[in-house]
């Protein structure tokens, strides 16, 4: 493949041999002389107790068992499982109030399927065995479920550093009333001539990246503590065991294993301390430790759910006036990640629309479900749900088409974006909102499907949406890269960067290939893990947008090295010179060329030639570096087009068509870029109409396994129509912007609002499950049945 | 635990073998003969993530107990490899980008191939339809059913492409 020609076309993944054969590695995979195996015994009766007794004798005899380790084996030092704490400055983390609750093993169970214990054995057998011998017994405490139930003021704390359960609100000396936003949102209220306003719920949503969460640990003789893991952060995985366990970070490594599949599952730890804290028991051993699925779902952290109350102001004529909100999240058991989605949400609500004021206002509560964490989409599929009803039904109010509406008041290029402060630099929204109307058919459909009477009745609907590439200004943006030329023109980059699966290694090969001018083929790409220098990780979307400008700025490095040496052989300006083909020629005359080789051999076997005394070529090896901070965000936008048909007798919503049009600024691999947004359809479609973790009134999940918890399958899928719209980012990468995340949240608003065309009902509640359909068909009147008893 | 003797016959080759006999196909496969390639993703036949060929027929290996599968022939994604040339199915996945994460992939290939064996020119719906039990959370499946589609159409004997690696694997 030639150089020049690399971006922008869907080159062949870099792991896909491994991937079809089933050779990658991926944790459980991996397999080490003298291997041990862990189990965590969990809690699996009670979602908040206290431990009473644990009595670990019977479980030690047991046979094949190594160790066993109770809450006073391990460190009794607290952590946070997120690593938000290490992406803010000093006086922010202050601001925000993050705080270490977690305990390696607990005496106060908060959430199902806390741990207790572990057990080490020669088998995970054996190790089960002996989990069966745990004598464990507990104080039942109240369960609360929601927000509304831990803010009562005589809960039970969960810790006692958050008083009254609330784990997390807006900081005052940040937000000003605890809210974001600005201008007087009660005064424009008044002005307005038509004000909609609602409380929504949104659900928890479960990643089930489908490889679970399996680890390997050792503490090797050296007293160097080696983790394997498929975390998509090894570096703050790194920094954050060292300081659990007090080691120096140059003893501990991170192995970065094959990883399948993230969205936000393996942001920062799971159950790394649990797997650390076996390995320490038995050095020189190591320890595997995998989860069974109804377990993963249990320990990794979902998407947030909670109540949302929205208000929106307009004028007749369609203006946006003013936007009030209020997020309260169901935080779950443990702090991690409790101020990024209350903030977000709130973010990508302020980013949307030109509303000239705005209040928005984000808490979270400590409750007795599982955990919640970082999710694809951060905060902004709950925003989408509550928001894009909103504007639809203002929209039937004021008599505005909804994409018109969405047109004439979207924010663009110069606004400020999710952070005040940080105007987007580019936006093509209104080129989505044409060409996924054209697409679906909007015009005529909105139309055809006004007043339906029918027993099956469709409808067309359209969302919009913002999002981010990386979180600059408001987290760490830092990205070390190296690239190495080899001594025969080839190059290596290294980078901590992890590929969940989104084929970010190909795209990042990629744009270094383009940068040096070298054959796709001849640059290689390693992921050393805690190896490599520092990098904060993939989340946020920025892979492509920091970590491939991180790459291009150290192939730049390692270019500008290369013809430094050119030049003076060729004795042309470094400036007038080109590579092609493994040369570098002058540009006014190509036969005045070297090859790269000649000057990248000369530099690693760098002889003195012992006749004349002269050294043969320029001596050293070239490796580019930088160390790059991201010096903006620009967001992605995107805009969604559903086609959905309700039946009105059993409350089913089939989507029959799904756009989702995007603006990502340049596709560096326009099959991977589709991935994502076809990928994030089926995310979305389970946001709005069929997935949620349920919980018993005693916090126990009931529906932890993929039959009962329901994920749009192959046949549930409908028609998908991905559009690139490209309008190269002044800042992004050869004009990228990001795409990881933002292909789920539109599908969101879209589907609810085709929902809203084909009923004239909205539901505030999501999953818009047959059930809820049926009672809202009920409530309006529209019985099914009989519409059709009459028609026949 | 009692074991039981027996003998399988996995990618052409044939193992003698001791299995506890409440081990499932998926644990003597990946645990007592390190052939990761197929992969644990729910150990309840709810995923297909498992998925290999016994004889012809498309099973979660976590759902089969090792002890009842004696005398037969098993097919894993691996086994469609010849010294690294991928076969159709694996190509056709390649082609058409539908491997993201690749945890599915495995079972996914397998699946297919028990599809083609059976239904040589499926419909989009039948593809859909078999895939039913094989959870994929990166692609939305659309790729996938295109990358059916084109092992379809490049299976050997169905075009004159077909390459001669290929064809000696599929026989
Ligand atoms: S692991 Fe066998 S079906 Fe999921
Ligand atoms: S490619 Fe990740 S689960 Fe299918």
């Amino acid at each position: 493949m030639n150089a020049e020609t690399i971006v922008g076309t869907s080159a062949q993944r870099v792991d896909v041999k491994d991937k079809a054969t089933g050779q990658a590695l991926y944790a459980a995979d991996i397999q080490l002389p003298g291997m041990l195996y862990g189990k965590v015994v969990r809690c699996w009766e009670h979602a908040h107790a206290r431990v009473v007794r644990l009595d670990l004798s019977q479980a030690a005899k047991s046979p094949g068992v190594v160790k066993v380790l109770g809450p006073a084996d391990v460190t009794r030092n607290k952590y946070n499982s997120s690593v938000m704490d290490l992406m803010v400055s000093a006086q922010l983390h202050d601001m925000l109030g993050d705080i270490d609750d977690q305990d390696i093993f607990t005496t106060h169970v908060k959430y199902q399927g806390d741990a207790i214990c572990g057990i080490i054995a020669k088998s995970e057998e054996a190790a089960e065995r002996a989990a069966a011998k745990v004598i464990v017994e507990y104080e039942p405490l109240p369960v609360y479920l929601t927000a509304e139930a831990s803010k009562q003021p005589d809960a039970v704390q969960f810790t006692p550093q958050k008083p009254g359960n609330r784990a997390f609100q807006l900081p005052e000396a940040m937000f000003p009333g605890n809210a974001l936003g600005g201008g007087d949102v009660d005064a424009a209220m008044q002005d307005a001539d038509i004000v909609v306003e609602d409380v929504f719920y949104v659900p928890k949503q479960k990643q089930c990246q489908m490889e679970p969460h399996a680890y390997i640990a050792k503490l090797d003789n050296a007293g160097r503590l080696t983790c394997w893991t498929s975390s998509q952060m090894p570096k703050l995985v790194q920094a954050k065991l060292a300081k659990l366990f007090e080691l120096p970070m140059s003893r501990v490594k991170i192995n970065a294993t094959v990883i399948g599949g993230g969205f936000g599952a393996r942001l920062g730890m799971i159950s790394e301390p649990q797997a650390c804290a076996m390995a320490m028991a038995v050095p020189g051993h190591p320890v595997k430790l995998q989860t069974l699925r109804e377990e993963d779902w249990a320990i990794s952290p979902s998407r947030h759910p909670g109540k949302y109350w929205m208000k929106i102001g307009l004028r007749k004529d369609g203006t946006p006036l003013a936007c009030d909100a209020r997020f309260e999240n169901y935080k779950g058991a443990y702090y991690l990640d409790a101020s990024g989605t209350a903030f977000t949400a709130g973010a990508w609500l302020g980013g949307m629309y030109k509303f000239p004021a705005l209040r928005y206002k984000g808490e979270s509560y400590f409750t007795n479900q599982g955990l919640t964490g970082a999710f694809r989409g951060y905060g902004n599929p709950q925003t989408n749900f509550a928001l894009e009803q909103l504007i639809d039904r203002a929209c039937a109010q004021v008599g505005a088409d909804p994409v018109e509406w969405r047109k004439k008041w979207h924010k663009g290029v110069g606004d400020d974006g999710w952070c005040p402060g940080v105007t987007y630099p580019s936006c093509a929204l209104d080129e989505c909102l044409d060409r996924g109307a054209a697409a679906i058919d909007w015009a005529a459909k909105r139309r055809k499907y006004a007043n339906q009477t029918g027993t099956k009745r469709r409808g067309v609907g359209c969302a919009v949406m913002n999002h981010t590439s990386g979180a600059m200004p408001m987290l760490l943006e830092h990205t070390v890269c190296t690239v190495k030329i080899n001594e025969d023109a080839t190059a290596e980059v290294v980078f901590a960067c992890s590929d969940m699966g989104q084929g970010s290694h190909t795209a990042l090969k990629q744009i270094a290939a383009e940068t040096l001018g070298f054959p796709f083929g001849d640059v290689q790409l390693a992921n050393p893990g805690s190896d490599a220098g520092f990098d904060i990780g993939a989340h946020a979307s920025r892979t492509i947008y920091v970590g491939g400008a991180a790459v291009k700025a150290a192939c730049e490095d390692a270019k500008r090295q290369l013809f430094a040496r050119a030049s003076e052989a060729l004795q042309v300006p470094a400036d007038q010179l080109d590579i092609r083909d493994k040369k570098i020629f002058a540009k006014s005359d190509p036969a005045r060329s070297i090859d790269v080789e000649s000057i990248t051999r000369a530099g690693v076997y760098h002889f003195i030639d012992p006749m004349t005394g002269k050294p043969e070529g320029a001596p050293g090896q070239i490796q580019g570096y930088v160390s790059f901070f991201a010096p903006h965000n620009s967001p992605p936008f995107g805009a969604s087009f559903a086609e959905v048909e309700v039946d009105t007798e059993t409350g089913e919503v089939r989507v029959l068509e799904l756009v989702n049009a995007h603006d990502i600024g340049r596709a560096i691999n326009p099959a991977a870029v589709e991935g994502q947004l076809e990928g994030g359809i089926q995310q979305g479609l389970g946001f709005v109409l069929s997935e949620e973790t349920y919980y018993d009134s005693q916090g126990r999940m009931l529906n932890n396994s993929f039959t009962d918890y329901k994920m749009f399958g192959p046949s549930d899928m409908p028609k998908i129509k991905t559009i690139l719209v490209e309008n190269a980012d002044p800042v992004g990468p050869f004009g990228a912007k990001s795409v990881g995340e933002s292909g789920l949240v539109s599908p969101v608003g879209a589907v609810a609002n085709a929902i809203y065309h084909a009923l004239g009902i909205q539901f505030m509640e999501a999953p818009i499950t047959p059930e809820k359909v049926l009672k809202g068909i009920n409530e309006k009147g529209l019985g099914g049945a009989r519409e059709r008893a009459r028609a026949c | 635990m009692k074991d039981a003797a027996i003998t399988l016959h996995i990618n052409g080759e044939e193992h003698k073998l001791n299995v506890a006999v409440n081990r499932t196909l998926l644990e003597v496969l990946r645990d007592q003969l390190g052939m990761t390639e197929t992969k644990y993703g729910c150990g309840t036949g709810e995923c297909g993530a498992c998925t290999v060929l016994v004889d012809d027929r498309a099973i979660n290996s976590c759902l089969a107990l090792a002890a009842t599968m004696d005398g037969k022939r098993i097919t894993t994604a691996a086994g469609f490899a010849h010294f690294g040339e991928l076969n159709h199915i694996q190509q056709a996945f390649n082609d058409e980008a539908a491997i993201q994460c690749g945890y599915c992939t495995p079972g996914m290939i397998v699946k297919t191939a028990s599809l083609l064996a059976k239904n040589p020119d499926p419909t989009e719906h039948e593809i859909r339809h078999a895939l039913e039990g094989n959870i994929c959370r990166c692609t939305g499946y659309e790729k996938i059913v295109k990358a059916v589609q084109k092992a379809a159409r490049t299976a050997p004997g169905r075009t004159v492409k077909a390459d001669a690696a290929c064809q000696e694997v599929a026989q």
